[in-house]
């Protein structure tokens, strides 16, 4: 006998063999690229905090802190950053929340809603940081500038001459606009490409919202 | 609407993803691997879907997709960034109505048809499913005498895998 005709009785025969996948199960396949692209901003802002975690820890801050701890500024400093990790992690704990919501949404038009929030809250992410990078970098000027035993001696030429004043507030100026510069330039690269990921997802259901 | 249009899908596919079981039988061997073509030949279907005017009936259409994902999309993508896992919870049930020497016989055309390439194997799944020359050379575009004999290699190509 043919083998191909034994296989064939088979197969006509064996329709009923496969286990039915159900319809909820269709539904999160097609949601599936876009709830992979909201876990990897889930996961990538988690290693972030870690990352920035540890460099913190890597960096010793004693000196500093010792002279100018008790001051006000030093007081506004340690305030400043655990009023960042306590927004960091209400970020983490959003996208944590979008992803849930696109993993287990079972309609399109939410899916669309989704997507959408989960792009602003990148989005606001990305600001925030920006913003929290300035202020932490100028503040930090500042309080080196004002307490760090290291750098005394510019403190004594700046209350000479009021020229390296702003000689200093200049150079101070453009590294800072170069690091946000490099950080927004980081943030394009790691979330850009999933925040583009995702959009097309979006247009693609669009698409279909005819 | 989008709603609505993805309903009718989800239900379609539903009633006719037995096309894709097969598929899915004929071109990848473990549980794992027959899940993950499964899922990309879903997605591949409903982002045609769109472009699916109802010309055709869907489970012809959906065969000629499938096939297509099957050949190129799944080869060129075979284990990418895709890692989100779900309970899919689906399985071959074990057929009880054969005897044993059928059963062995029959393991080892499935091994040997998985041994083809995948053009060869999507001609030995439309033959399969009774489609006529015609049909088949439509969908793979080549001519029915081309697809004749590619048929004709293939039977023997196997009867040489299985009596070597």
């Amino acid at each position: 006998m043919d083998e191909l005709e034994l296989l064939k009785r088979d197969w006509q025969r064996g329709a009923h063999r496969f286990t039915q996948v159900s319809e909820q199960d269709i539904y999160k396949m097609l949601h599936r690229s876009s709830s992979s692209i909201v876990r990897w901003i889930l996961i990538i802002s988690i290693l972030e905090i870690l990352l920035w975690t540890g460099i913190g820890l890597c960096f010793n801050r004693d000196e500093l802190t010792e002279t100018s701890g008790g001051t006000t500024i030093g007081t506004v400093y340690n305030v400043l950053e655990y009023v960042n990790y306590a927004v960091t992690v209400g970020f983490i704990v959003l996208f944590y929340r979008n992803y849930r919501m696109i993993s287990t949404t079972a309609s399109t038009r939410a899916l669309m809603k989704t997507i959408l929030l989960t792009r602003k809250t990148v989005q606001y992410y990305v600001y925030y940081n920006l913003v929290m990078i300035s202020v932490a970098f100028v503040s930090s000027f500042v309080m080196a500038l004002l307490y760090s035993p290291q750098i005394a001696t510019l403190r004594e030429k700046l209350e000479e001459n009021d020229l390296y004043l702003v000689a200093v507030i200049v150079i101070l100026l453009v590294v800072l606009s170069v690091a946000v510069l490099v950080f927004w330039l980081f943030y394009r690269l790691v979330y850009g490409i999933l925040l583009r990921k995702l959009y097309n997802n979006y247009n693609e259901l669009k698409k279909i919202d005819l | 609407m989008s709603d609505d249009l993805e309903k009718i899908f989800v239900r379609q596919l539903k009633e006719n993803q037995n096309i894709i079981h097969k598929i899915c039988r004929l071109y990848t061997k473990g549980q794992d691997a027959h899940n993950d073509l499964f899922q990309e030949i879903t997605i591949q279907l409903w982002k045609a879907f769109p472009k699916f005017r109802g010309e055709a009936k869907f489970s012809t259409w959906a065969y000629r997709v499938a096939l297509n994902t099957a050949i190129t999309l799944y080869r060129k993508s075979t284990r990418s960034v895709q890692t989100v896992e779900f309970e899919a919870g689906w399985h071959f049930v074990p057929e009880h109505e054969y005897n044993y020497e059928e059963e062995e016989q029959l393991k080892l055309l499935y091994e040997a048809v998985y041994q083809l390439n995948d053009i060869e194997k999507a001609l030995v799944y439309m033959y399969l499913e009774d489609k006529d020359y015609t049909e088949i050379s439509e969908t793979l575009g080549i001519s029915e005498v081309n697809a004749r004999v590619k048929m004709n290699r293939i039977k023997g190509k196997l009867r040489k895998i299985l009596n070597p």
